[in-house]
């Protein structure tokens, strides 16, 4: 990389093409939340890509064996994880729209991480990206690793954490519901302009974008997670305590 | 749903997904370590190609899928393209807002296109292998290369109820939207909460109507199916390496002929 210091454009010129500018910047602004959480197949280079599978590992290990354990207890437990699963797949194909205008879909991080808990979708997470990359072409194969990390381990955990602590500390169910979804959505947009930045070295361009976006949508997916666990508390608090056993 | 129409539709269908999964992992693995943007168009040219001569899909079919990851390509380059540069030397730059000098330098843009052309090539790949294969035989794939059947399972439920869910989804969504229920911010929250939580509950009642079902008919914990009878593919090895001879040789010309 050189670095020359000689501006090359003077103040006027520029000026006139701050116009030009607008555009692919309002392009980036318009289309960002659209697919900005899968990182597309080919865009990591490849110590990265496989470095973040390596990280995915053991927790995909743990999931597994978590997963392994409760299917012994109950084989019924397989077929609701699979639905769970399903769910999940439906759930981030559904279109939601923000304040700003813009329009995206739902993570469904809290909402998993709450109901299953955080090793399990871990598993599923895997497995619904994995179909993801396959079926619709969000995200791919060589960035499966760092898709995974960003949308189905830190998101899940932040999220379970966030909901253990405010329910300890004693906090409304609706309250720490809209913590959870919210921060999940958040943390997952951070990680993932984190996994861009830290390649392509520009942080603050990723953060910034996801900022105007991002913030008024894990705010949307908060509302969205509360009105889910208010009508799930209303009509199934049968199934949820069944949930419980998975 | 996405690549499954094409894949049930295609002429490699019947043939053994291993040597097809190989054939385009190998092809994908090659674009994504070469890093270089000539491969990158060599793969997405020949894995299309291949992807209409031997699969017999359209090319209106390929081209309209490679268009999907576009525009999240056309954003993550642009973002790698247009970005803060201090003082450094730029083909085009501007200052925002007075004080912030941002722009394309040579080198960015070098990287930009290199970024674009390895993505597609991957991509064209990654088609090459969805848009011949029906996820239920890449299932049984991946069971025949001793991935924990735990996990096989529950690839294959998941695949069969995306699709009940995602029709149940879809029509509770026309019946709100023809009740006006996604007329402002705030109706719509209500409406997608309803919609996600009556899915939710659907599938579990769903799910434990399955496990009645299963159970009555002597289910035992693990869901066993006879493979398919598949075409022998073979002949996708030689291919394979021919592919990757090629990819490999493009690689190392275009290290020769730029510095």
């Amino acid at each position: 990389m050189k670095q020359i210091t000689t501006p090359t454009l003077t103040p006027r010129r520029a000026g006139r093409l701050r116009a030009l500018a607008l555009i692919p910047l309002a392009l980036v602004l318009l289309t960002a939340p659209a697919s900005a959480m899968h990182i597309a197949e080919g865009m990591l280079p490849k110590p990265w890509a496989f470095g973040w599978m390596a990280v995915c590992l053991p927790f995909i290990v743990a999931g597994f064996l978590s997963i392994k354990k409760k299917v012994a207890a109950s084989p019924r437990a397989k077929v609701l994880l699979a639905m769970c699963g399903a769910f999940a797949f439906v759930l981030s194909a559904l279109k939601i729209a923000s304040f700003n205008g813009s329009c995206s879909h739902p993570t469904g991080v809290g909402l998993g991480a709450i109901l299953f808990g955080p090793t399990a979708t871990t598993v599923l997470g895997l497995i619904v990206l994995l179909f993801q990359a396959l079926l619709l072409a969000h995200g791919g194969i060589t960035t499966l690793g760092a898709n995974v990390f960003s949308m189905a381990i830190a998101g899940p955990f932040v999220s379970w954490g966030v909901y253990l602590l405010l329910k300890k500390l004693g906090a409304k169910p609706a309250v720490s519901v809209f913590c959870a979804a919210a921060l999940g959505d958040l943390v997952t947009y951070v990680v993932t302009s984190f996994q861009l930045g830290v390649v392509y070295g520009n942080y603050v361009e990723y953060l910034s974008i996801f900022a105007v976006t991002q913030i008024p949508l894990a705010i949307a997916e908060g509302l969205l997670t509360v009105v889910v666990f208010n009508v799930l508390e209303k009509y199934s608090k049968a199934e949820l305590q069944e949930l419980s056993v998975l | 749903m996405g690549t499954d129409r094409c894949a049930y539709l295609s002429r490699l269908r019947l043939v053994d997904p291993i040597p097809k999964l190989w054939f385009s992992l190998t092809a994908l693995l090659v674009c994504v370590f070469a890093e270089s943007v000539a491969v990158g168009l060599f793969t997405l040219a020949v894995l299309s190609g291949l992807n209409v001569a031997l699969g017999g899909q359209r090319v209106r079919d390929v081209v309209h899928f490679l268009k999907v990851p576009l525009a999240f390509l056309v954003v993550g380059c642009l973002t790698i393209l247009i970005r803060p540069i201090g003082e450094a030397e730029a083909l085009w730059a501007l200052r925002l807002f007075g004080r912030f000098r941002w722009g394309i330098t040579a080198y960015y843009l070098r990287l930009a296109l290199l970024v674009l052309c390895k993505a597609l090539g991957a991509i064209s790949a990654m088609y090459f292998l969805s848009m011949n294969t029906p996820i239920t035989d890449l299932t049984m794939a991946l069971e025949r290369l001793h991935v924990p059947k735990l996990l096989v399972e529950l690839m294959e439920l998941i695949y069969r109820f995306i699709f009940l869910l995602s029709g149940e989804a879809g029509r509770i969504r026309v019946a709100q939207e023809s009740r006006l229920g996604y007329q402002n911010f705030r109706q719509s929250i209500r409406s997608l909460g309803e919609l996600a939580s009556a899915v939710f509950l659907r599938s579990l009642h769903r799910g434990n109507r399955v496990y009645a079902a299963l159970e009555s008919r002597g289910y035992t914990g693990s869901l066993t199916t006879l493979p398919g009878q598949y075409a022998p593919g073979a002949w996708f090895y030689p291919m394979a390496a021919g592919v990757a001879a090629c990819q490999i040789l493009i690689f190392f010309a275009e290290r020769s002929v730029l510095p």
